[in-house]
């Protein structure tokens, strides 16, 4: 089984899945692309690599039993695919605190406002293979918890649950 | 002979479950008009809808009109809302409205923001 955790960042994909108890492999995509050169050109104005879908699906090639976590895992092959929220302020609040710069900050804030990362998850894989988690005011180990219920299939998929638009 | 049309910016925000349209003046610092599809529709699974779009744009065009705005630049943000596989079908029946309430539309721009950390996706990954 393939198993997605996707989310705009600052949603909390690295830290929820390091307190997982699974026996997948939890391949944490944005290192990889970084240490195994999997990127096409570097986006300047943003200080962000372009990853290169083609070659990351090579590379995951041949691995089973993973789950995949990243802003741009729903862009793969999934059977399930996991979607954290977080509210606008609460997430630029959480990725100023890791030190981000503003800018990135912000626009992290307004593509979670929109639902881009959703919409995409849903565009791509169908709302019945879609489990969407909002993170706010939750510590990491209760959002963990929600992810292995999906993992167990003791969660029923939903999508589009919250309405963040107030922040725009 | 002066010009004394005035050009606008209508900001089109279209989330996964509501539309949200505002028109500022041409620099974008005062806003003119405002409307969202919770105004237009009653049930929360229409506010992306195009219909409620529609309904917006139609209310807007109407309201900026008066205020000596007849053109406008139009920013869409967002991918656009209630599973529709083609982007922002909500953004298009907008723009298509606000033509017809009596708008001339300048340029459109998509300015949907990307969700990036030290990696990103490529540009025809998104929307
Ligand atoms: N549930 C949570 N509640 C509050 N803060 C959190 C939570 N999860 C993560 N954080 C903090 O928010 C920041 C972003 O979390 P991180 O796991 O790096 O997100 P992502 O991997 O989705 O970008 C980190 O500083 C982290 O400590
Ligand atoms: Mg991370």
């Amino acid at each position: 089984m393939r198993v997605a955790v996707t989310g705009t960042p600052g949603t909390g994909k690295t830290t929820a899945t390091e307190h997982l108890d699974t026996d997948l492999d939890i391949v944490h995509l944005n290192d990889v692309i970084q240490e195994e050169d999997l990127y096409t050109e570097v986006d300047e104005a943003r200080d962000s690599k372009v990853a290169d879908l083609d070659a990351v699906r090579d590379w995951l090639d041949g691995r089973e039993d993973v789950l995949v976590e990243s802003h741009l895992s729903h862009l793969l092959d999934a059977d399930r695919v996991v979607v954290l929220r977080c509210a606008p302020g609460e997430l630029e609040r959480r990725l100023i605190e890791r030190g981000e710069p503003s800018e990135k900050a912000e626009e992290n804030a307004e593509s979670e406002a929109l639902d881009v990362i959703l919409s995409e998850t849903v565009r791509d894989h169908g709302k019945p293979n879609v489990y969407e988690i909002d993170t706010t005011d939750r510590d990491p180990a209760a959002v963990a918890d929600d992810i292995e219920a999906v993992l167990a299939g003791d969660r029923d998929p939903s999508a589009g649950e919250v309405d963040f638009t107030e922040y725009l | 002979m002066a010009d004394d049309t005035k050009w606008g910016i209508a900001h089109i925000h279209a989330s996964f479950n509501n539309t949200i349209m505002t028109v500022t003046d041409e620099t974008g610092a005062e806003t003119l008009a405002k409307s969202s599809g919770g105004t237009v529709v009653k049930q929360n699974r229409d506010e992306a809808s195009p219909y409620a779009a529609m309904q917006m744009a139609e209310q807007l065009a109407e309201d900026v009109l008066d205020q000596g705005i007849d053109k406008v630049h139009v920013r869409v943000r967002g991918p656009g809302g209630n599973l529709q596989r083609s982007p922002g079908p909500g953004a298009q029946a907008a723009i298509r409205a606000l033509a017809r309430a009596g708008l001339e539309i300048g340029r459109i721009e998509d300015v949907t923001p990307v969700p990036h950390d030290g990696t990103r996706p490529p540009k025809n990954s998104g929307y």
